[in-house]
């Protein structure tokens, strides 16, 4: 059975229709990227997976469980992991705070099978190398840094399902290769990850299978080496060939 | 010595008030415009329980606290919560409707006459020019205690961290599983309950009467607006700073010796407010991120 589920989904907002009948599914431990051009409607089909904005039709299934309806509270405690393309971490708090407020926000039973919670922040940020940073206010990060340290701390916080969206954008090239290196450590501890990027070869480099999406549909599914020729994605970006 | 002195009485009761406002504010990102209402239901229910049933004075703050509580609760239910997430503005004209409703049920139960918690003299203290009671002492050693209370649960508790998370990133901190209903309950009651410790303020200070509702909203908000809308340290400062410029105003002699008349100092805070938007409109102590 697959992890996520995603059936006929669709999405109006102001009378226009934002996704079409959009379905798939994403196995557990699979790497999945999500490209298309600006205005396709990739994090709009985050904010409905996450469970930030309700579909006007088709379902959302988790293992077997329906999450139409769930919050998106209820969503992260039932196991899927945000990573927001403005940085959504605390800038006001500390590194550390930033860990464990995401610790302190699971539930009960899942906190108490975590042991000592100050060697889990601990462990979380040198995962990352920040623990030297440990008690700075996060927005006095760099962009890459902090986008390290939001995946770390969704990694930590149990999550099964990594929605990350543009996880590169304003890292520098070095930030970019941990940033895949991290991404890398969840497919190796069976995460599920499904990734929004406009980075091509960064994309090819992480992901198992791609999905293109173009005005609110999928148009395309399958292998990056598959899509990377396919002339459907080239006519998506650079529009129809004239001569052919 | 005896303005400061004034000012520092006057800001604690708008830092009491205008300090819920900004966790509100921060956490829900909306507007109750009921709030003076509540700190009459405060203090009115104070003053019934001590006046009229002549229950023990700390028996009758709980009580008021009590009822501000349930009423705060009652408020979020009706006027806001079907609102607020359709639209953050919505509870602007609900809040008003629910503040008109509150208000003909106050005059119904309690007449517009000024009530005063505690009857007789209160014992007063001078201290070189200036002259305070030891009431006004005990009010504004509680406003501190608040304050650090509140400084102490939002940097050292899970809760106060969740707080400052959803006011930072809300929809990152729903994302981490910080479910926002309950949170957002939590703080709205809780600001109404410091509303209703605000209207005992005036109650036992002063007098308290149902034409207070509206300056005591107002005040509340000119703190809230100059300080940043949702950094609580920036409100509180602003409490604070408005209520010593209205005491400066009005205390210090102006235009050849002539003072300015006491009937225009609720209006120092509102000339305050559009001052402080034309030169700056996030507010005095606001950053860019959002805090708390």
């Amino acid at each position: 059975m697959p992890l996520l589920s995603v059936s006929h989904l669709s999405l109006t907002l102001n009378a226009q229709q934002i996704l079409k009948n959009v379905t798939f599914s994403v196995d557990q431990g699979e790497v999945v990227g999500l490209i298309g051009p600006n205005g396709s409607g990739k994090t709009t089909l985050f904010n409905v997976l996450s469970g930030f904005l309700k579909p006007t039709d088709g379902s959302i299934h988790l293992r077997d469980a329906d999450i139409t309806s769930v919050s998106p509270a209820q969503r992260a405690k039932l196991g899927i992991g945000r990573v927001f393309q403005n940085f959504g971490i605390f800038r006001e708090m500390t590194l550390e705070e930033n860990v464990l407020v995401a610790l302190e926000a699971l539930p009960k039973e899942q906190r108490m099978l975590l042991g000592n919670i100050k060697d889990v922040v601990k462990g979380t940020l040198d995962m990352v190398g920040l623990s030297q940073h440990a008690k700075k206010k996060a927005g006095s990060l760099s962009g890459g840094q902090m986008r390290l340290l939001e995946i770390a701390r969704t990694l930590k916080s149990g999550k099964e399902l990594f929605l990350l969206d543009e996880p590169t954008a304003g890292v520098s090239p070095k930030m970019t290769k941990q940033v895949a290196e991290l991404i890398a450590e969840l497919k190796k501890e069976g995460k599920t990850v499904l990734i929004i990027e406009h980075d091509l070869p960064f994309i090819s480099q992480i992901c198992d299978r791609v999905m293109v999406l173009d005005l609110g549909e999928v148009v395309l599914n399958g292998k990056p080496k598959e899509i990377k020729h396919d002339k459907k994605l080239q006519e998506i970006y650079f529009g129809a060939d004239p001569t052919a | 010595m005896q303005l400061l002195i004034n000012g520092l009485v006057a800001g604690s009761l708008a830092a009491l008030m205008a300090g819920g406002l900004s966790l509100v504010y921060g956490v829900l990102g909306i507007f109750n415009l009921a709030l003076g209402q509540l700190a009459l239901v405060g203090g009115m229910t104070t003053w019934w329980l001590h006046q009229q049933m002549e229950l023990p004075l700390m028996v009758s703050i709980l009580g008021g606290l009590f009822v501000g509580g349930i009423v705060t609760w009652l408020t979020f239910e009706i006027a806001v919560a079907p609102f607020y997430r359709r639209d953050r503005f919505l509870p602007l004209v609900t809040t008003i409707a629910w503040s008109m409703i509150l208000d003909a049920l106050i005059l119904l139960g309690f007449q517009e006459y000024p009530r005063s918690i505690l009857t007789g003299s209160k014992h007063y203290v001078e201290m070189g020019s200036a002259r305070f009671s030891l009431e006004q002492v005990c009010l504004v050693a509680a406003t501190l205690i608040f304050v650090s209370g509140v400084a102490w649960m939002l940097h050292s508790t899970s809760f106060g961290r969740k707080i400052r998370a959803t006011v930072q990133h809300a929809d990152a901190a729903r994302s981490l599983g910080i479910s926002s209903s309950l949170l957002h309950r939590i703080v709205f009651i809780a600001s109404g309950v410091l509303a209703a410790c605000g209207g005992i303020y005036v109650g036992i200070d002063q007098n308290i009467s149902p034409t207070l509702a509206f300056p005591i909203t107002i005040k509340a908000y000119a703190a809230l607006i100059a300080g940043g809308k949702d950094n609580f340290w920036g409100t509180i400062a602003a409490a604070y700073l408005i209520a010593m410029i209205e005491q400066l105003a009005v205390g210090t002699p102006w235009f050849f010796g002539q003072y300015i008349s006491a009937g225009y100092q609720s209006s120092i805070a509102l000339i305050f407010i559009i001052g402080v938007l034309l030169i700056r409109p996030s507010g005095l102590f606001s950053r860019t991120a959002r805090t708390a």
